[in-house]
C-alpha cells in the first residue's frame, strides 16, 4: 500500500447522504495517469469531487501517501492537489492572468501579493497551456475552450503533486486536445505529476492513461490498464452500444443513420 | 531568447501600468474626500471661508458663534458622513461578494430595516424610562437587528435561486421590519416620535463628538479586519470549489463576512438611520473606475468612494432647498437608484 501515491480504501461517495458508488479501491503510483470513463450520470464528477475533498465522503478514506485527505489541513493539501471542475467560474472583471494567479494562493503571504518568482511561475503555466496571448482579456469574454485552458494553467501554477480534472477536454478542438495530452505528458515526466481525470473521449483515454476506471451502477465496473479495459466486448457493455460501430467508418455511419432515423 | 525577454518585459509593464491606475484612482478618490469634506464644513446656513476655518481651529478667532457652528455642528456632521458613507459602501461590497450578487446591499436585503427596528424598539423602551441611550447601546441594538435580518436572508438564500429573487426576498423582510417599526412608533410617546421620526428618515445632522468617536472606533476596527481578509476574499470570488481547493477556510470566511457586513450596516443605522442605495451604487461605480475586483484595492477604494458619495449627497441635502433640509436617503436614492437600474439592464440575460 505504501508505494502508491494516491489510494482509497473502501471509499463510498454520493450526494446528500445517498451513496452513489460504494467500495471503491483505487491505488495509483506517483506519476501515473488515471482516467475515469463511463456513461453520463455514472458518477464520474461525484467521484472526482469526493477525492478532491469537495464533497463529504460517505465512507472509507482517501490517502495521499500515508496521510488521510480528511485530516490534512487546507493549506498543506492546497500545495499538493489542484483541480479543474466543470462548473462555470464567476470572474467579473478579472483578467485571464488574474484568474491563473489565484493558483499561487497557497504560496503567497498574508495579503496575497505575488513575488517576481510567483509572476514567473504564472507566466510559465500560461505559456504551457497556450493562453499567453489572451492574458489581459476579461475572463468572462473568452470562449469555453479558452476558459478550459486558463483554468488548467491555474491548476498548473499551483504546483501540485496531483491534479484532479473533470472533463478537461470537453470544449477543446482537436489541436488543443492533442496539446493538452502533450502538456500532461510533459508535467508527468518533468515533475512526476499524478493525474486523475474523467474523459468522454475513449480514444484519448486509451492513449494517455496508465489505468482506467470504469464506472457504471453502484460499484466500480472495472479497474485496470487500457489493454484490460478495452478488450473486446467490454466497452459495448459499459455504454450499452453496439461495439462494432466503434470500428470502421461505414459501420459507424450506418449506426449514426440508424439512430438518426 | 530575445523575444521571450521582450515579452517578459511587456508583462512586467502591464502589471506596473495597472498598479498605477489603481494608485491614481485611490488618490483621485482621496482628493474627492478632502474636497467635499472642506465644502461640507464651509457651506451651510452661514458660509464660512477656509481661512476663517483655519483661524477658528487654531484658536485665533474671537467670534464665538462661528467657532461653535464649526466645532459643534459642521465638523462632526462632515466626519460622520465621511466615516458612515465609507462603512456603508464597504458593507455593500462585502454583501455583493458574499452573495455573488451585484445588486445586494444592506438596504435592499432588509438588513438596514432590521437594524432600524431594533434601534426603534430600544429607543422607545429606554426613553420611555428616561434612560439616556448611549452610542454603544445603539450600535449593539442595531447589530442585533441586522443579524436577525441577515439570518432570515441567509435562510431564504438557501432555497432561492437567482439574484433578483434574493433581492425581492430581502425587500419583503425590509417591509416586515418597517411595519414593526411603525407599530412601535405609533404607540410611542409624542416626544419620542419627533426624535424617532427625524432619525428614521435618515440624516447626518445632530451628531455629537461622542457619536463620532464611537463610530470611528467601530468602523476603523471593522474595516481593518476586512482589509486583512482581502486575500481569501479574492479567492472566494472565483467560487466555492476553487476557494476550497487553494485552502480557504470557507466556513470561517463566511462567518466573518456576515458579521463584518452586519457591524458596518448596524453602525450606519444606529447613527444616521437607514441610508439607501449607497451600498449598491458605490462599489459598482468604484469597480468601473478601477477596472478590477481585487479586494486589496477595492476595499480602500470602496471606503473612499462611499465617503465622497455621502459627503456630496449630504451637501446637496442641506443646501438644495435651504433652509429646509432633505433626508439623506432622498438624495442618495436620486443618484444611486439609476445606477442600480443600469446594472440590472446590463445583466438582464444573466439574471
Amino acid at each position: 500500500m505504501e508505494q502508491y501515491y494516491f489510494s482509497t480504501s473502501n471509499l463510498c461517495v454520493g450526494y446528500d447522504g445517498r451513496p452513489l458508488i460504494r467500495e471503491m479501491e483505487i491505488a495509483l503510483p506517483r506519476g501515473e495517469i488515471l482516467s475515469l470513463i463511463g456513461p453520463n450520470g455514472a458518477g464520474k464528477s461525484t467521484v472526482l469531487k469526493s477525492i478532491a475533498g469537495q464533497l463529504q465522503l460517505l465512507g472509507g478514506a482517501v490517502y495521499l501517501g500515508k496521510d488521510s485527505l480528511t485530516e490534512m489541513n487546507g493549506k498543506a493539501l492546497a500545495r499538493k492537489m489542484s483541480v479543474v471542475f466543470t462548473e462555470k467560474v464567476r470572474a467579473e472583471l478579472k483578467s485571464c492572468r488574474d484568474v491563473v494567479a489565484t493558483g499561487r494562493y497557497p504560496y503567497t503571504g498574508w495579503f496575497g501579493l505575488l513575488s517576481g518568482e510567483d509572476q514567473r511561475i504564472v507566466d510559465e503555466a500560461m505559456e504551457l497551456t497556450r493562453v499567453t496571448d489572451i492574458r489581459e482579456r476579461d475572463f468572462d469574454r473568452i470562449s469555453d475552450g479558452q476558459k478550459q485552458r486558463v483554468m488548467l494553467a491555474r491548476a498548473i501554477c499551483q504546483e501540485p503533486e496531483i491534479v484532479i480534472l473533470d472533463e478537461p477536454t470537453s470544449y477543446l478542438d482537436i489541436k488543443y486536445k492533442l496539446e493538452f495530452l502533450a502538456v500532461l505528458q510533459e508535467l508527468r515526466e518533468r515533475r512526476g505529476l499524478t493525474v486523475i481525470m474523467s474523459l468522454h473521449e475513449l480514444e484519448l483515454a486509451r492513449i494517455i492513461s496508465d489505468r482506467i476506471l470504469c464506472l457504471k451502477g453502484a460499484y466500480v465496473e472495472r479497474y485496470g490498464t487500457p489493454e484490460e479495459v478495452f478488450e473486446t466486448g467490454f466497452i459495448k457493455g459499459l455504454f450499452d452500444i453496439d461495439e462494432d460501430s466503434l470500428s470502421g467508418n461505414e459501420r459507424l455511419l450506418a449506426y449514426v443513420r440508424r439512430i438518426g432515423a | 531568447m530575445g523575444q521571450w525577454e521582450t515579452d517578459a518585459g511587456n508583462r512586467v509593464m502591464e502589471v506596473e501600468l495597472k498598479r498605477y491606475r489603481y494608485v491614481a484612482a485611490l488618490l483621485f478618490l482621496g482628493m474627492g474626500v478632502l474636497l467635499f469634506f472642506i465644502l461640507n464644513v464651509c457651506i451651510g446656513s452661514v458660509d464660512i471661508g477656509v481661512a476663517d476655518i483655519v483661524k477658528a481651529l487654531t484658536g485665533q478667532i474671537q467670534e464665538e458663534t462661528m467657532a461653535r457652528i464649526l466645532w459643534d455642528i459642521r465638523l462632526p456632521r462632515a466626519a460622520a458622513a465621511l466615516i458612515l458613507g465609507g462603512a456603508l459602501a464597504l458593507a455593500g461590497y462585502l454583501l455583493q461578494t458574499f452573495f455573488n450578487n451585484p445588486i445586494a446591499g444592506p438596504f435592499v436585503l432588509g438588513i438596514s430595516s432590521g437594524a432600524k427596528m431594533a434601534v426603534a424598539l430600544v429607543m422607545v423602551f429606554l426613553m420611555g424610562r428616561a434612560v439616556r441611550v448611549t452610542s454603544a447601546a445603539m450600535i449593539a441594538a442595531a447589530f442585533l437587528g441586522a443579524m436577525l435580518s441577515m439570518g432570515f436572508v441567509l435562510l431564504l438564500s438557501r432555497r432561492i435561486q437567482g439574484m433578483s429573487m434574493l433581492v425581492v426576498a430581502g425587500v419583503m423582510i425590509g417591509y416586515i421590519c418597517s411595519a414593526m417599526t411603525e407599530l412601535v412608533v405609533t404607540f410611542a410617546d409624542d416626544a419620542d416620535i419627533v426624535n424617532l421620526h427625524n432619525w428614521s428618515r435618515g440624516s447626518f445632522s445632530g451628531m455629537t463628538w461622542e457619536n463620532v468617536r464611537t463610530m470611528a472606533v467601530v468602523v476603523f476596527l471593522a474595516c481593518t479586519a476586512v482589509f486583512l481578509l482581502s486575500k481569501p476574499l479574492g479567492a472566494y470570488q472565483l467560487g466555492d470549489a476553487y476557494a476550497r481547493n487553494v485552502g480557504v477556510n470557507l466556513r470561517l470566511l463566511r462567518i466573518c463576512l456576515v458579521v463584518f457586513s452586519s457591524v458596518l450596516s448596524a453602525c450606519i443605522v444606529a447613527f444616521a438611520g437607514p441610508v439607501s442605495f449607497v451600498g449598491i451604487a458605490v462599489p459598482h461605480l468604484v469597480r468601473k473606475l478601477l477596472c478590477t475586483t481585487e479586494p486589496i484595492w477595492m476595499i480602500p477604494a470602496c471606503f473612499l468612494g462611499g465617503s465622497v458619495f455621502c459627503l456630496f449627497c449630504d451637501l446637496l441635502a442641506k443646501t438644495m432647498f435651504a433652509p429646509t433640509e432633505l433626508s439623506i436617503s432622498t438624495v442618495t436614492a436620486v443618484f444611486g437608484a439609476p445606477v442600480v437600474l443600469w446594472i440590472m439592464a446590463k445583466r438582464k440575460r444573466g439574471a
